[in-house]
């Protein structure tokens, strides 16, 4: 009788399902944000940020068509897009954005009487803080735009939802305090606290804020999360630094790669298995004028494009193959986990975002960012707060695993210094005129916060090695 | 006291050792002034006053403007 052999035979180790489709300790650890925070430390320590792709900006806020441009200084929104040469991109590069703080100011939001919105008073439960604006509200006159704006097709847009509000003005038309700043009348430094928009009640002036995640600079000059105290009455509230990446991490999605990473060009057909599509959003980019899809890296610095967006649809074959999901970890005030994403960090209006947010829950950190955007945050001087969802259940300890990747961050700095720069410029433009491709619309949509149709090159001053502002798309160049 | 769109807050200051991490492939870079104005973590001071666009009003307009299916100008 034949006896078969055992001893090429394994026990079962893996529990249902563990085939093609990860268990939730895979995908918990893959989705882990403390990785991030830790790879984002060892690109601001060990690689170091690039500031040869260093971009800072000064966009135009375009008026609305048939709206006359005021007198007196213009609107601005000011940031900077940063590079991050990559060899795991086919365009080589990632780019980071940043919004400084403190671009929008409730010093300039008035009610129908043209009183001031300062911080009146300030109610709380235990998760949120619920913000009286001073004025007189109703639903004849309520919050204006861009708080809470009125939409005859439907519900009403709240395009700040999900911003940071930070209580940094004492007087109107001041400047926003800093975590030094002293006041003079007592000797201590203001403070000021940081927290998230959560809702807006347009028609009662109210601002409803998320207490986790708060920030608090306090009077001794340290950071506090979350903050200890509200927010105080009789100021008015800036916004605050706002990031976003073209990175797959960020954006949850990956590309379709048209050539092999080692540089070699080998063309290929776009495809993607049918079992890997997935809902989400379908982006096309197209030509105003003729109305074709225009899905180029690099155009010309004048030539602006349109965003139509199909919602309820699946992803775009060959083009992005996976949105990502996760499972949240927040709980809400009954102890209950949110459950399974539903693809809804987004909202469309005629097939067009009107506004991005994050179906990532904030928790200590108010987006869940990428490492590059980490790497930002680190660059600060700030430290970030370090995540507390290590992963768990790994091959190798976390000491082995930093080890590696610090090992592998020196040895691949020189790579992406030289090579993987110097590969990214030649594969894909630089700011501003790549901010109308395919990879860039969405992100700069999602880090100005205007709609995809009010971003337009020509409204892009970027600033040189000297401070000088320099206009692109009037075929100006910086200083050399 | 800060002017108008100055960077109030930063703690962005760039060391010796990244303006020369900062070079690019294999040429010398060199720098005259701040070789970034704005980065990330900056605090500005833009204040407007009465009869100005600010950026709050201009966003708030945009977004109006754009509920109204009207593009900009």
């Amino acid at each position: 009788m034949d006896v078969p052999s055992v001893t090429g035979i394994q026990p079962i180790r893996t529990e249902f399902s563990r085939g093609s489709v990860p268990n939730s300790i895979l995908r918990m650890d893959r989705e882990s944000a403390w990785t991030r925070w830790r790879r984002g430390y060892e690109i601001s320590a060990g690689v170091g940020i690039q500031h040869a792709l260093t971009y800072p900006f000064e966009y135009r806020v375009p008026y609305p068509d048939g709206t006359a441009p005021t007198e007196g200084r213009q609107p601005l929104i000011l940031g900077v897009v940063q590079g991050f040469p990559t060899a795991g991109k086919e365009f080589g590069v990632h780019w980071a954005g940043c919004r400084v703080g403190a671009i929008l100011r409730f010093d300039n939001v008035t009610d129908s009487t043209g009183a001031l919105a300062s911080i009146a008073s300030v109610t709380e439960d235990d998760e949120y803080w619920y913000v009286q604006l001073s004025g007189t509200w109703s639903s004849a006159n309520p919050l204006p735009a861009p708080l809470y704006v009125p939409n005859p097709s439907g519900a009403p847009l709240k395009p700040l939802l999900g911003e940071i509000v930070e209580d940094r003005i004492i007087i109107p038309e001041g400047v926003p305090v800093t975590h030094e700043t002293l006041n003079p009348a007592t000797d201590k430094r203001y403070g000021y606290v940081q927290a998230l928009l959560i809702d807006v009640d347009g028609e009662n002036g109210i601002l409803k804020l998320q207490k986790t995640s708060s920030f608090e600079a306090s009077p001794d000059n340290v950071y506090l999360t979350p903050s200890t105290r509200k927010p105080n009455i009789g100021r008015y509230f800036t916004i605050g630094t706002r990031y976003a990446c073209s990175c797959q991490d960020f954006s949850r999605r990956s590309y379709a790669f048209m050539m092999n990473l080692d540089g070699k060009e080998k063309r290929r057909f776009p495809h993607t298995k049918p079992s890997l599509l997935k809902y989400g959003r379908h982006e096309l980019i197209t030509d105003p004028n003729s109305g074709a899809i225009d899905n180029r890296a690099m155009t010309d610095a004048n030539t602006n494009r349109d965003l139509t967006l199909t919602i309820e649809s699946i992803d775009n074959p060959g083009v992005f193959r996976d949105f990502g999901g996760r499972y949240l970890r927040n709980f809400s005030a009954a102890r209950r986990a949110e459950g399974p994403t539903t693809f809804v960090d987004y909202k469309a209006k005629d097939n067009q975002i009107i506004s991005f947010s994050d179906y990532w829950s904030p928790l200590l950190d108010e987006m869940r960012y990428c490492k590059h955007i980490y790497a930002l945050r680190f660059e600060e001087g700030i430290l970030p707060p370090e995540p507390s969802d290590l992963p768990v259940d790994t091959s190798e300890s976390l000491t082995e695993w930093e080890q590696k990747l610090v090992h592998e961050s020196s040895v691949t700095k020189e790579h992406i210094q030289r090579t993987n720069g110097l590969r990214a410029l030649a594969m894909m433009d630089v700011p501003p005129k790549n901010f109308q491709s395919p990879q860039m619309l969405p992100m700069m949509q999602k880090l100005l916060n205007v709609p995809a149709s009010f971003i337009r090159l020509e409204n892009f001053r970027m600033q040189d090695k000297t401070g000088a502002f320099y206009n692109p798309a009037a075929g100006e160049y910086p200083a050399v | 006291m800060a002017d108008f769109g100055e960077i109030i807050e930063t703690r962005y200051i760039l060391s010796e050792e990244q303006l020369n991490a900062s070079k690019f492939g294999f040429s010398e870079v060199f720098y005259s002034g701040s070789p970034t104005v704005y980065s990330p973590g900056d605090v500005v001071n833009l204040p407007y006053t009465t009869g100005e666009t600010s950026t709050m009003n201009a966003l708030g307009a945009a977004w109006a403007a754009y509920a109204s299916g009207v593009g900009p100008a």
